[in-house]
């Protein structure tokens, strides 16, 4: 009974989706599918679940942006996941906005290469959150609501 | 052997060519294997390949006495499970290297952990490539169970 819920995993393909992975254990046992961003992980990720490509895309190029974000909203309308884990970036990043828009629970990992300061995705996504991971816990002073528990990586 | 690894989707021809020059100047005397990506300067004293597969990368990457790369976190990270001392000079933004500047933090980040020796640009390379051949990285402490852990008991609440 326990264990139906359906979880997204969200990350761009590279150093993102690596470190998701790292923590993809929690996922065990529930129903899960995963969104990322390039054909040439796809095959390594099959054993998880269904796979969805929505391509790259950045704040640098709107059209892309656009041409993603349709993407993802098939996606998300049709997959409708209980819960949304992402490491980032853009892509991702839109697929929570969307996922909180339907009701699904954020949790957000921001990446072990922002030292300084959370990335764009990650503030953007940080009031929204319910689970706000960081992996420097120099970050956890600098921003409300955020959580060190160790890095990935 | 050095194993020169810069990365791939933008060329880094400022590292090629500076490590190119170092061996002209006879300041690098171990041979060089070097993966150059989209990098486009042809370097004169060592072999360079666009791309190598996954098995010749990691074979030259663990047989390599020491690395030489961009302070991508992927070549970083590689470099601290193998326990190999890496020299990291940053992909710029306003090079075209890269689309933002996270590399500068992340490596000035870890140098100070002693996990690798940073070169920020050009000039600094032949005096940190002397330091390298005594460089012992300080093993990196990561947890990503404590944070599948975390993520776990989060699902379980929801």
């Amino acid at each position: 009974m326990v264990r139906e819920k359906k979880i997204c995993l969200a990350a761009s393909a590279g150093g993102h989706l690596s470190q998701l992975l790292k923590v993809a254990g929690c996922t065990s046992g529930y129903e899960v599918f995963v969104v990322t961003t390039s054909e040439t992980v796809r095959a390594g990720l099959a054993s998880m679940g269904r796979v969805h490509v929505v391509g790259e895309c950045n704040r640098e190029h709107p059209r892309r942006l656009m041409g993603v974000l349709l993407c993802c909203v098939r996606i998300i309308a049709r997959e409708r996941p209980n819960v949304i884990i992402s490491t980032g970036a853009a892509p991702a990043c839109l697929c929570c906005l969307l996922g909180k828009l339907l009701g699904a629970r954020i949790v957000w990992v921001d990446s072990v290469t922002n030292v300084e300061r959370i990335s764009l995705s990650g503030r953007i996504i940080r009031p929204l959150a319910d689970l706000f991971l960081v992996q420097w816990p120099e970050l956890v002073e600098k921003y409300r609501g955020v959580e060190y528990v160790g890095a990935i990586i | 052997m050095i194993f020169l690894t810069v990365g791939t989707q933008f060329p880094f021809d400022r590292l090629v060519k500076a490590i190119d020059d170092l061996c002209e100047r006879g300041l690098i005397h171990e041979s060089i294997v070097a993966q150059i990506g989209d990098s486009t300067y042809q370097p004169r004293h060592f072999e360079a390949v666009a791309s190598l597969d996954k098995s010749a990368f990691d074979r030259n990457f663990q047989q390599a006495s020491a690395i030489i790369g961009h302070a991508g976190m992927g070549t970083i990270t590689m470099a601290l499970e193998n326990s190999k001392p890496l020299l990291a000079m940053p992909r710029r933004k306003k090079y075209g290297e890269v689309v933002n500047d996270h590399q500068v933090m992340l490596a000035i980040k870890f140098e100070a952990l002693g996990h690798l020796l940073l070169a920020r640009d050009e000039t600094e390379l032949a005096d940190k490539v002397e330091q390298l051949k005594s460089f012992v990285p300080r093993p990196r402490q990561v947890n990503p169970d404590a944070v599948t852990r975390r993520i776990s008991a989060f699902l379980d609440q929801v």
